[in-house]
């Protein structure tokens, strides 16, 4: 009888979460830093 | 286009298809039965990996030319890479831990993976610091040249320290983690993110590196200008 | 060749008279040896924890910091009055300078671990005698390693302005794999095992050497030509 699919999903939104903020974040501090003052 | 034209352009076009990447692996690419869900950070996680390596093979080779041809622009593609390189390792180091709690049941444990991946932010970390702690340019290129090409030379003893450690020091595991032959849609998933994060890293090092070539024309301008030319 | 090594030995002859003629470097070195171990010792649960499963990593850690001590001071000595360039401009080459400063540090860490391995073989009553020949090996290789990259990377943070900060943050992605080597190796003797099974870790040890005492030679007139 197969055991039911583990319920982990809150890992899966925390670290897609946590890559998007990071590297989305340094996209914004790039386009900041390299905009001519 | 200007590079930094270029490089935004690049960036803008990453992310977008960044999000791509993410409605498909979430929404679209089957769970692994035996995992969960979770099994998807995976889908994040070794690419990133991808890129910080990629980051730091670059930054080594960098400076092997650096330190040949005494062409600047190598240093400023070594700074790039390095600055990019940590952010992926960032990601690395942040989905790794949430990535193996579900599956190995421990927020870290010493196997090769995570253990390379706090090696490698250390390196890129080190080369940053070693870069700030350093104002004369030439010396500053000179220096990174050589930390960056001892942290190129390192990886491999890396690999060949941990390795022995893990078959020592048997990792608990709750789940089997993926088996290499990946089904169909899963394989294609991660070569995409694969390919999309390539992408991302491209975009992010152009746009680092026409911030380095700014600061550095900035400072010519501004230490030439005492004898009249540029 | 015969003349990049005796300026070399000019130098390190040079290094270590400085140092043990004014002897506060090595004593420190010994005392903070003694201190660690002591921690050490206190630190843990005798009835929990068998001294001989902790002694590898304890005797590692503190000659880590050591070696760590000791590279602090490698180049302070020619930043004091700028004699870096008085070196730099005499007629001998940037190999004899590496390799000077290489040995005389090694010899000054080696000092240290003289004294500190019997320390740790009284304190933590582990029987070190009959394994020494093969244990002195392994802690000869790993510290070329470590002094090694070492040398090479305080000539470039002596100039920086927070040099004590920064080599050990520097250095210390270069001296976790010699030191994991290291405490195998030492944890197999130390357990009685046959040598055959430390054999292995040696010659990734002596491997990191070969690969980083050449690099380090290679790499190092780049930290100080102009």
């Amino acid at each position: 009888m197969p055991e039911s699919i583990p319920q982990n999903a809150g890992f899966m939104v925390a670290a897609y979460t946590m890559a998007a903020v990071i590297l989305v974040g340094y996209a914004v501090l790039l386009y900041r830093r390299t905009r001519k003052p | 286009m200007t590079l930094l034209r270029r490089g935004r352009w690049i960036t803008g076009v990453a992310l977008a298809l960044l999000a791509v990447v993410y409605v498909r692996a979430l929404a679209y690419t089957p769970v692994e039965r035996f995992q969960g869900p979770a099994q998807k950070i995976f889908y994040v996680h070794v690419p990133s990996a991808w890129c910080a390596m990629l980051a730091m093979g670059l930054v080594g080779i960098a400076g092997i030319l650096y330190l040949l041809l005494k062409d600047p622009r190598f240093d400023r593609f070594g700074e790039a890479s390095a600055e990019v390189g940590t952010a992926f390792s960032l990601v690395m180091l942040t989905t790794g831990p949430i990535w193996a709690k579900p599956i190995w049941g421990t927020w870290w444990t010493w196997d090769a993976r995570l253990t390379l991946t706090l090696f490698l932010f250390l390196l890129f970390l080190g080369y940053l610091l070693l870069r700030g702690a350093v104002t004369d340019p030439g010396l500053r290129a000179r220096y990174s040249a050589v930390l960056g090409i001892c942290g190129l030379v390192l990886l491999p003893f890396i690999h060949l320290s941990v390795y022995f450690f893990r078959t020592l020091h048997p990792q608990p595991i709750v789940l089997k983690p993926s088996a290499p032959s990946l089904p169909g849609p899963m394989l294609f998933t991660l070569l995409f993110s694969f390919g999309v994060f390539t992408l991302l890293y491209v975009g992010f090092v152009t746009q680092r590196y026409a911030l380095a070539l700014f600061r550095d024309q900035a400072e010519l301008g501004g230490g030439g200008g005492r004898d009249g030319h540029a | 060749m015969a003349e990049v090594l005796r300026h070399a030995w000019r130098l390190a002859r040079k290094d270590l008279l400085v140092e043990f003629r004014s002897r506060t470097a090595i004593l420190s070195a010994a005392v903070f040896t003694v201190l660690v171990l002591m921690v050490f010792n206190f630190g843990r649960d005798p009835t929990a924890v068998a001294a001989v499963d902790l002694a590898p990593s304890i005797l590692w850690v503190t000659f880590t910091f050591a070696a760590m001590l000791a590279l602090n001071r490698a180049f302070q000595l020619e930043l004091e009055n700028q004699a870096l360039d008085g070196l730099l401009l005499a007629p001998i080459s940037r190999a004899s300078i590496y390799l000077g400063k290489l040995v005389a540090n090694l010899i000054f860490v080696a000092a240290v671990e003289t004294i500190g391995l019997p320390l740790f073989a009284l304190f933590f009553n582990v029987a070190v005698l009959p394994v020494l020949g093969p244990l002195v090996g392994v802690l000869a290789l790993a510290t070329v390693g470590f002094v090694a990259v070492g040398t090479l990377f305080s000539a470039m943070t002596a100039r920086t302005r927070f040099a004590e900060l920064l080599l050990p943050v520097l250095l210390l992605p270069f001296m976790i794999p010699p030191l994991i080597w290291a405490v195998l190796a030492t944890a197999a003797l130390l357990a009685g095992r046959p040598l055959s099974e430390a054999a292995g870790w040696l010659r990734l040890l002596a491997a990191f050497d070969i690969v980083f005492v050449t690099l380090a030679f290679l790499l190092f007139p780049a930290t100080v030509n102009e």
